[in-house]
């Protein structure tokens, strides 16, 4: 039988569509979260008991006065479980998929109504939506939409779509057929015969829909956890995955509140709404009689008030609200509420770090947010940059598969834990059992089985191509696949009945702290060996968050110490956990301040503190970065820097005359050459730190066959006969004219035109974005060549001369005033790739208010212990 | 003169419609055609209707003339053949005309009344109207009327179901003649009401009739009905007309033996007239036995149905005059002759060999 498989396809078109289509993702990504976070934004801004006074006037509304008490009574059930948050980002979900799922179904039903074809074409498509297990494109929808609101959204639309699309299109072709053509014979128009005949007669059957979409939605959603989107699924989710039975049962709750809150509503507008609904409430209605008081209800107008009235009383609470939160700013306020998005996987070692991250983090000015995923979406979302970090990866064994797929996207924040174990496991009480080799011969004692976790873990893989080979077990015992929780369960049953039982197990795990187990020995390593465990980040986190990448990768736990939180956080449950983990760091002082130290917390203080500094430099890009970096350090050994922007005359000047004590950008001994012959006798040389400079034409690298100056002849009209000078004051622009194009022959073939250093990276810049040939005057340092494929054009002739050194230069008495920073300033050196990330680094934080400084010292920062070297103090 | 004139309609359902319709002409027969999975609703059918004249199709379920009615408003477009109405071709109509023309000048009425479930009394009798986009005071007060006409002042405001069923067609009748369409297509449009509602009814559109004079193609599967709100009848089986006549022409002088075995159970003392068994008083009108005419004999109308002629007969021996609407004597009707046409099994009459065959020309 020649195998097939149409999955491979469906992986390939995936690949496809990923590259080809993202604008469309994207699109759909913004109108669905829009839409959500809409709704969203709405929900949740009333307060609890507010809303649930306007959801009990609509079911009183709809239904009569008990459903709006009855109404009341369950979401303040839900308020109190708290979870209302959650429920709130459900119902939105809900909502927002109904409104788009309805916004295409009845169009589509009627369509289906009106025409065979469409009928014809649609219900496969339908089948296909209703029967094809969500799990299946639920994931897939994570690799275009990254985990969150989308996936679960667009899977929740699929899902809830087919009800809507059938029940509208039974209900217009239900209608009599016979009104339709007495439409007809009256001379009715097609549209005019569906806005008064067919839809109003199908109503019923259309809400009937509506309202099964509803209800299916609302399923889905919960199913959506899965895949991150957040409410009540996703606290149903980790409740299951972290056999927290109490949390699972009232997020249940919850669901089933929402659910039967919509279903009676959606079931009581279609009363409302459709005419024959209308007609048959007033028949009953007629013959209650007596009874009428029960199902008193407030006309629309009254309920629209009533609602109206919670509503702005809700809106000026919040606003009342707004007004009086200010955020505390301590001097431990390192992040400034800076968002950082954590994903982690249901494994206790997981849950554990996560919030101690959460709590250390919160503690330190960050807003971290916690997503549970499964390692798939987690890996994906990662790797597209929605996740900033995780802190839970086994490396090299059991998320090889992940690694493999998106190591490349990701970025290794050192190993926090190792090595692991994995085991097979008994209770201490099954006597004689020590090795996995005891096992053998066994097998009646454990019924022939070992309770497994998820058939996708690697540990599963290992058991039973290795393990059970190595020791001879295959026969006799079957491994069954189930998943952690259930194997969990299973070994709090055993133990509890004392019952023998043999489970896959790993370290650490907390269950060696809260039972008596014995680790099965491997005295043959068929197990393997230990993995360590890392902190994950998307790829370039370091370098956006360079204080959190460091503490992640300063971070380490003892096996007594991870077990002990694991501990903690599984006692405390029910969605206490950061409150389980602030608990445990307070149990360990400054346990807080080794994992998060606050960067420059342990500022050492210079000689001379407090003495004010003045700096100067001219806009190059390298005087600005080292200016703002030295600027930074002195800040941080307490002196008092001043930094002022000078051009190269009035700044040599001025620092003759002691106004300015230092600047670091003198290029010695040619650009700056005039200067420092006016002026030497009353400047201090303090000392090169960067050469040699070099200047230069340069080329893209695409440009073929152009890899020097003598290239160039000859191909003067590729370049349109122009090379991109700088400014025309500027001595390289001098040696250009005056030697270089001599020297090579190019005078009359080149044309320098002279512009400006930023009108010349533009136009590299436009260049290189089209893929044209383009002639620059560039010089060495310079961030172009970090930033474009540029390459410098050799000089064989040594036309432009010899390279310039940078200098710091000072004023006279300098070296006396300030004799520990000189001693810093003589010695500081730069490496090219240093100065060129430095540089890249300021150009891309932006000019003005402050912004260079920040640049400046975010690139510090990243680089733990260049202060250090660079400012010493003892 | 005539309003409404089809000639030779043909509708066939399937595929190779205009095919199938060449080889009807040629003569194959509808069975043939059916084996093929082709259905010929109607096979050359060619009438016309006077105005203010009540033109009954009579046929059972099956015989094609629903479909022959739904052709007359466009709702079916005929296979081939033209509806002439008022001289216009409906088949070359545009949708949108026809449309025009559905909702001005043809309205219908159905068997199962159609009424909108949704709509009060008020807006099902509205309901042309408002398509026609009369304006809501003028909407309102033809509706009423109509209603009144119709019999129903003061149901306005009920709703549909909760009318009975012959109230239900009033709606439905009421909804027909509110438009002030010249033309009132009705769909066995009294079949599914009881028998002695179904009378009422008919008396009603008898009435109606009088003072209103529509132009009125009346469908019914039941000869007592055709004959009784009949000005001429259509006979139908399998498609085809099989006679046109007036009730006395279908009941004295059957085409076929279809129609002939149909008419057995009509009562014929009430569809009959003295006019259409009288015959040539002998030797003036003078009775036989020389006693004084007026004075003895009451003389009974050309109109008088033989259900009238029994009593006269029951107390005198002679022959009763039979006068013309302005008293003149235009025959006599013997207790003989009375017992012989009650009694008769009807012959069959071939239809006059015309060329087309339909019997059009026989009434013509």
């Amino acid at each position: 039988m020649p195998e097939f498989h149409p999955g491979n396809w469906a992986e390939s078109a995936v690949d496809w569509l990923q590259t080809h289509l993202s604008w469309l993702f994207d699109a759909i990504n913004t109108v669905l979260t829009g839409l959500y976070d809409g709704i969203n934004m709405i929900l949740s801004s009333v307060e609890p008991l507010l809303l649930a006074g306007i959801f009990a006037v609509i079911a009183f509304w709809l239904r009569g006065l008990l459903a709006g008490v009855v109404a009341f009574g369950g979401f303040v059930l839900i308020d109190s479980f708290g979870l209302w948050d959650d429920a709130m980002s459900t119902l939105s979900l809900v909502l927002a998929a109904a409104v788009i799922t309805i916004f295409f179904a009845v169009p589509i039903g009627i369509l289906a109504a009106r025409k065979k074809a469409v009928s014809a074409a649609v219900r496969p498509v339908l089948d296909v939506m209703q029967t094809m297990p969500a799990f299946v494109y639920l994931i897939p929808g994570v690799i275009f939409f990254s985990v969150g609101t989308t996936p679960g959204l667009l899977a929740t639309i699929i899902f809830a779509m087919p009800p809507g699309v059938r029940m509208t299109e039974l209900g217009i072709r239900q209608v009599d057929s016979e009104l339709v053509e007495a439409a007809d014979a009256f001379g009715t128009g097609p549209r005019q015969t569906l806005t008064r005949v067919q839809f109003p007669l199908a109503l019923p059957t259309v809400m009937a829909g509506i309202n099964q979409v509803i209800m299916l939605a609302l399923s889905m959603v919960v199913i959506a956890g899965l895949a991150g989107a957040p409410g009540l699924g996703e606290r149903i989710y980790a409740a299951v995955t972290q056999v927290q039975i109490g949390l699972g049962v009232e997020a249940g709750i919850a669901v089933v509140i929402l659910a039967i809150y919509l279903d009676r509503m959606t079931g009581a507008l279609s009363m409302r709404v459709s005419p024959l609904g209308r007609r048959a409430a007033a028949r009953t209605a007629a013959m209650m009689g007596r009874m009428r008081f029960v199902r008193y209800r407030p006309s629309t107008v009254a309920a629209l008030a009533g609602v109206l009235a919670l509503a702005l009383a809700a809106g000026g609470l919040s606003l009342a609200e707004s007004g009086s939160s200010a955020p505390s700013a301590g001097g431990t306020d390192v992040g400034k509420g800076k968002q950082l998005k954590m994903g982690y996987i249901p494994w206790d070692e997981a849950i554990a770090t996560s919030y101690l991250w959460k709590e250390a983090l919160e503690q330190r000015g960050y807003r971290p947010q916690l997503k549970q995923l499964d390692p798939g979406p987690l890996y994906t979302s990662l790797a597209q940059g929605e996740t900033d970090f995780q802190t839970d990866a086994w490396l090299p064994t059991t998320h090889q598969q992940y690694w493999d797929k998106y190591g490349s996207e990701l970025e290794k924040l050192g190993s926090w834990y190792g090595p692991t174990s994995l085991e097979l496991t008994v209770p201490s009480y099954v006597k004689g059992v020590r090795s996995l080799a005891d096992l053998k011969g066994r097998g009646k004692e454990f019924d022939g089985k070992i309770i497994g976790i998820e058939s996708s873990a690697g540990e599963m893989k290992i058991l039973k191509d290795k393990v059970l080979k190595a020791y001879g077990l295959e026969g006799e015992y079957k491994v069954v696949s189930s998943g952690t929780s259930s194997m969990l369960a299973e070994l709090k049953r055993s133990i509890q009945q004392k019952q023998p039982v043999v489970v896959t197990l790993w370290s650490p795990h907390w269950a060696y702290d809260k039972y008596e187990l014995t680790k099965l020995k491997d005295p043959k390593g068929a197990f393997g060996k230990g993995e360590k465990l890392y902190n994950v980040a998307r790829k370039g986190f370091a370098q956006d968050d360079p204080v959190v990448a460091r503490w992640l990768k300063n971070f380490h736990l003892t096996e007594q110490q991870l077990t002990s939180l694991e501990t903690a956080i599984q006692d405390a449950s029910k969605g206490r956990e950061q409150q389980a983990a602030a608990k445990w760091l307070n149990a360990r002082p400054g346990f807080l301040d080794k994992m998060v130290p606050v960067p420059g917390g342990e500022k050492k203080r210079g000689k001379d503190a407090g003495k004010s500094v003045s700096m100067a430099y001219f806009p190059w890009d390298e005087a600005v970065a080292t200016t703002y970096l030295w600027e930074n350090i002195l800040e941080d050994r307490g002196y008092k820097p001043k930094v002022e922007q000078l051009d190269p005359g009035p700044l040599f000047t001025a620092m003759a005359q002691g106004r300015i004590d230092f600047q670091t950008d003198a290029w010695l001994p040619t650009t700056h050459e005039q200067y420092w012959r006016k002026y030497r006798d009353r400047l201090t040389d303090v000392g090169s730190w960067y050469g040699p400079t070099s200047l230069e034409l340069s080329v893209p690298s695409y440009v073929k066959g152009v890899d020097s100056l003598a290239d160039l002849k000859g191909r003067g009209k590729e370049f349109d006969g122009k090379i991109i000078g700088i400014e025309s004051s500027a001595g390289e622009m001098k040696i250009l004219k005056d030697k270089v194009l001599k020297a090579y022959g190019l005078e009359g073939e080149y044309q320098v035109v002279s512009s400006s250093t930023s009108s010349m990276l533009s136009a590299v810049d436009r260049a290189v974005a089209r893929k044209k040939p383009v002639l620059a005057t560039t010089w060495t340092p310079h961030w172009v060549y970090s930033t474009y494929p540029m390459k410098k054009l050799k000089d064989p002739k040594g036309a432009w001369g010899k390279g310039d050194h940078i200098h710091v230069t000072a004023r006279k008495g300098f070296k006396e005033d300030f004799p520990e920073l000189y001693g810093w300033l003589k010695d500081f050196t730069m490496s090219e790739q240093d100065l060129g990330s430095l540089e890249a680094a300021v150009q891309k934080g932006g000019k003005g208010k402050g912004k260079e400084k920040k640049s400046a010292r975010k690139w510090l920062d990243a680089h733990p212990g260049l202060e250090d070297e660079l400012a010493p103090v003892e | 003169m005539s309003r409404l004139r089809a000639e030779h309609l043909y509708k066939v359902f399937g595929r190779r419609a205009d095919e199938a319709v060449a080889r009807l002409r040629a003569g194959a027969d509808r069975e043939e055609l059916r084996g093929e999975g082709t259905v010929a609703a109607v096979i050359d059918a060619s009438f016309e209707v006077a105005e203010g004249q009540v033109f009954v199709v009579m046929g059972l379920s099956g015989s094609g003339k629903s479909t022959l009615l739904r052709m007359l408003n466009g709702l079916l477009v005929p296979t081939s053949g033209r509806v002439l109405f008022d001289s216009e071709d409906l088949t070359a109509l545009g949708p949108r005309e026809l449309r025009g023309l559905r909702s001005h000048r043809i309205s219908m009425v159905f068997q199962h009344f159609a009424l909108f479930p949704h709509r009060s009394v008020l807006e099902n009798a509205a309901y042309g109207l408002r398509v026609q986009g009369v304006p809501g005071e003028e909407l309102e007060q033809r509706a009423t009327e109509a209603l009144r006409l119709a019999g129903l002042q003061g149901w306005e405001h009920a709703w549909p179901d909760e009318l009975s069923g012959g109230m239900q067609q009033r709606v439905g009748l009421a909804r027909a003649l509110a438009t002030d369409a010249d033309l009132l297509l009705m769909d066995e449009s009294f079949s599914a009401l009881d028998p002695l509602i179904r009378r009422d009814m008919q008396d009603q559109l008898l009435q109606l009739q009088q003072s209103l004079h529509k132009t009125i193609v009346f469908i019914t599967h039941d000869l007592n009905e055709a004959m009784r709100v009949g000005d001429r009848i259509a006979m139908m089986r399998d498609g085809r007309i099989v006679q046109i006549g007036t009730a006395e022409d279908i009941l004295l002088r059957p085409a076929t033996e279809y129609v002939a075995s149909f008419t057995q159970d009509v009562d014929r003392s009430r569809v009959l007239t003295a006019g259409a068994i009288m015959r040539e008083a002998d030797g003036g009108a003078a009775p036989p036995d020389g006693s004084p005419p007026s004075a003895v004999v009451p003389a009974v109308t050309v109109e008088t149905p033989l259900a009238q002629l029994f009593t006269p007969f029951s107390t005198s021996e002679h022959p009763l005059t039979v006068t013309d609407g302005s008293g003149t004597p235009v025959g006599v009707v013997d207790r003989e002759r009375l017992l012989a046409a009650l009694a008769e099994e009807p012959r069959v009459e071939p239809p006059p060999a015309e060329e087309d065959g339909n019997g059009v020309s026989a009434d013509a």
